[in-house]
């Protein structure tokens, strides 16, 4: 039996996993635009729980993609998330493998 | 989160961080109104202190009412320098508004010195438009309008109305609905994000 598939178009492309989830990839694209963020302004702007952004985080930390600074401002714990080089280089690269993809 | 990723509406988001709490609209109500309300009771040497409000609401009113419920920002590389090209193009309207007008002084009777509070109005609503457009926020642009017409037309009316200031009316009335605008978008702002409790996350 003669094997008759056609070509996986998607497969030709090679998306950065870790960015390509929708949470995530928000996530990027608002640290993009910024110097930093707290915490507190991701979780009013995308509508997880903590946890869930929690964890979404760490595993952008574990890549080197964003660094996350904890302090306090006042009295009130203070979680700042900015960019890594990597991570914006990443994100740039994403970005135009996506526009690649899509013309 | 069901809205799909789309980076025009995430820069849309970052910009309404600074205006979606009607503080920026508080601010530039407060000033026009200090300004009518210093010029009405003959206080011209005050209207200085002016500039104080927006530092001040903007100090007291991110730090206790923003920053607990949607966080804080630094905007970054391409944002500072929109930021920065604004402030220095409006400057520089400013000031070659003024080089005009002290021309126009000179040479008598001119177009800059009979309507220069008609002038002093158009920077001004050019100057908040442009907010507008800097912000996304296009109640700004009405904001500008009316400064504009009310300065505009407080000067028209000046000669005809000696009862009262029209211009000065004109600056307060545009002030207390900018005012009044700004307070309605903070009890909404307050009401649509509750204040978010980071203990549990640390």
């Amino acid at each position: 039996m003669t094997e008759n598939r056609t070509p996986d178009i998607a497969m030709d492309v090679e998306f950065d996993r870790l960015i390509h989830e929708p949470a995530r990839l928000k996530i990027m694209a608002f640290l993009s635009l910024l110097e930093s963020a707290d915490f507190t302004f991701l979780v009013s702007r995308l509508g997880l729980t903590m946890g869930n952004l929690s964890a979404h985080i760490s595993k952008l930390q574990e890549a080197g993609y964003i660094v996350v600074e904890k302090g306090y401002k006042g009295n009130r714990p203070q979680t700042q998330l900015s960019l890594t080089e990597k991570g914006s280089q990443a994100f740039q690269a994403y970005k135009n493998q996506m526009l690649q993809f899509l013309q | 989160m069901n809205e799909k990723p789309n980076l025009l509406e995430i820069r849309r988001q970052v910009y309404l961080y600074y205006t979606e709490d009607g503080l920026a609209d508080m601010s530039l109500g407060l000033v026009l109104l200090g300004f009518g309300l210093l010029l009405l009771l003959d206080l011209p040497a005050f209207v200085g202190t002016l500039g104080l409000i927006p530092l001040l609401i903007w100090y007291l009113g991110k730090g206790s009412l923003v920053i607990p419920r949607v966080g804080s920002i630094q905007p970054g590389r391409a944002m500072k320098k929109r930021f920065l090209g604004f402030f220095i193009n409006f400057c520089l309207v400013g000031i070659g508004v003024l080089v005009l007008f002290l021309l126009g002084r000179g040479s008598g009777e001119s177009f800059f010195s009979t309507y220069s509070l008609s002038l002093f109005g158009f920077v001004l609503a050019l100057g908040i438009s442009a907010l507008g457009l800097l912000m996304n926020a296009v109640r700004f642009y009405f904001y500008g309008a009316l400064v504009f017409l009310a300065m505009a037309g407080g000067e028209l009316l000046k000669s005809s109305i000696s009862a009262f200031d029209p211009f000065l009316i004109g600056v307060i009335s545009a002030g207390t609905i900018i005012l009044a605008a700004g307070l309605i978008l903070l009890v909404r702002f307050l009401g649509k994000f509750p204040v978010i409790s980071l203990e549990n996350e640390r």
